[in-house]
């Protein structure tokens, strides 16, 4: 049988024979099970790649799925079939995990796009214009230590703690500031055409980049801050 | 994933933690970082203005244990060297030494860039050209 890794070019049903959209689980003929589908996590659920995505109706898709895929479903299946179906479900899994994740959804976009991810020589030349997140990266982390050390000792130190609990203020707002400015490069990238779309993806490494840092000393904050 | 016994003794024993005067004319400050794994690193030297050679490095990471190991071994590595022996430096021997594993090349990479911010910074304060712009000089 001819593999076609193209996925707009129809392949024929194992079972039926009638030809369908080699991305879907599903023949939409004799609705029999299909071998996993190797489109992208997008084509899983049937929609085109996007970042700005109706969350409910992916939801709705993924529970569909998940009961057509339900192992009840294949008790009396051939082998081959039971094989696809526990497949197609690991498949449907990490393709919904990915994409109801902004952030996933993001990265996985734009490493389907062939977008080079945090080349590290790259990432670190393209933070020199952010030295000052840098050195406050640097700075609360020396704090984050010192409160660490405070703690071992089985000190308190009110001081610090304001400092730090002014700095998860500080840092929570900047987070949803560069939330907002990805969700305005998601509308760019899905209304642009080829330009548009490669400025945005350009964006969107950068603030996935910064995303990254302040995430990890949110994280880091929080943990020390927990009791 | 394993560490080599080197990254391991350098993350356990880490060489030369500390700082530095930043604001010493003769003080050099790197502060690089892999948004990747959202590691930073800072690397500190003290330079000989007559002779260039660095006579005293300091590092501090907020990483992994092989960003940690790198920076710790390059400290290691540039003390003792002139300003241009040391950028001669490259990741790939950072890499060799602590037998890093192909994901973690990243932290080689940050602890060479680390070098040459120091570095860097140092010139800049001094008013030192880069030496390919000094050549150019008539």
């Amino acid at each position: 049988m001819l593999k076609v890794l193209d996925s707009a070019v129809p392949v024929a049903c194992w079972s039926c024979s009638v030809a369908h959209n080699e991305s879907t689980l599903f023949c939409p003929d004799c609705s029999k099970i299909q071998p996993p589908s190797t489109g992208d996590f997008f084509s899983v659920f049937g929609i085109e790649r996007r970042l700005n995505l109706d969350l409910a109706a992916l939801e709705r898709a993924f529970h569909r799925l998940s009961r057509q895929l339900h192992p009840d479903r294949f008790v009396r299946a051939s082998a081959s079939e039971k094989q696809w179906s526990l497949a197609d479900t690991a498949l449907v899994n990490d393709a919904y995990r990915t994409l109801k994740d902004p952030l996933r959804r993001t990265e996985y976009l734009l490493k389907l796009e062939g977008v080079e991810m945090g080349a590290p020589a790259d990432a670190s030349r393209a933070l020199d214009q952010k030295t000052n997140l840098l050195e406050e990266v640097f700075e609360l982390n020396m704090q984050l230590d010192e409160m660490r050390a405070a703690k071992k000792a089985g000190q308190r130190n009110a001081e610090l703690e304001e400092t730090l609990r002014q700095a998860r203020k500080w840092n929570a707002g900047r987070v949803e500031a560069v939330d907002c400015q990805m969700r305005e490069q998601w509308t760019r990238w899905d209304a642009g055409d080829a330009a548009a779309r490669t400025a945005a993806q350009r964006e969107l490494v950068a603030l996935l980049d910064r995303r990254r840092f302040l995430s990890n000393l949110l994280r880091d904050v929080n943990e020390i801050l927990k009791d | 994933m394993a560490y080599s016994d080197k990254v391991v003794d350098h993350y356990n024993n880490p060489r030369n933690v500390g700082t530095l005067d930043k604001s010493a004319a003769e003080v050099g400050t790197g502060l690089v970082g892999a948004p990747e794994c959202g590691d930073v690193m800072r690397l500190q030297i003290k330079v000989n203005p007559a002779t260039q050679v660095i006579e005293e490095a300091k590092f501090k990471t907020f990483g992994c244990g092989s960003a940690i190991a790198s920076s710790s071994l390059a400290t290691e590595w540039i003390k003792g060297r002139t300003i241009d022996d040391a950028l001669k430096i490259k990741n790939t021997e950072i890499v060799k030494e602590l037998a890093l594993p192909p994901v973690k090349i990243h932290c080689s990479v940050l602890a060479e860039d680390a070098i040459r911010a120091a570095i860097g910074d140092w010139r800049k304060k001094n008013n030192l050209d880069e030496p390919a712009a000094a050549e150019q000089v008539k």
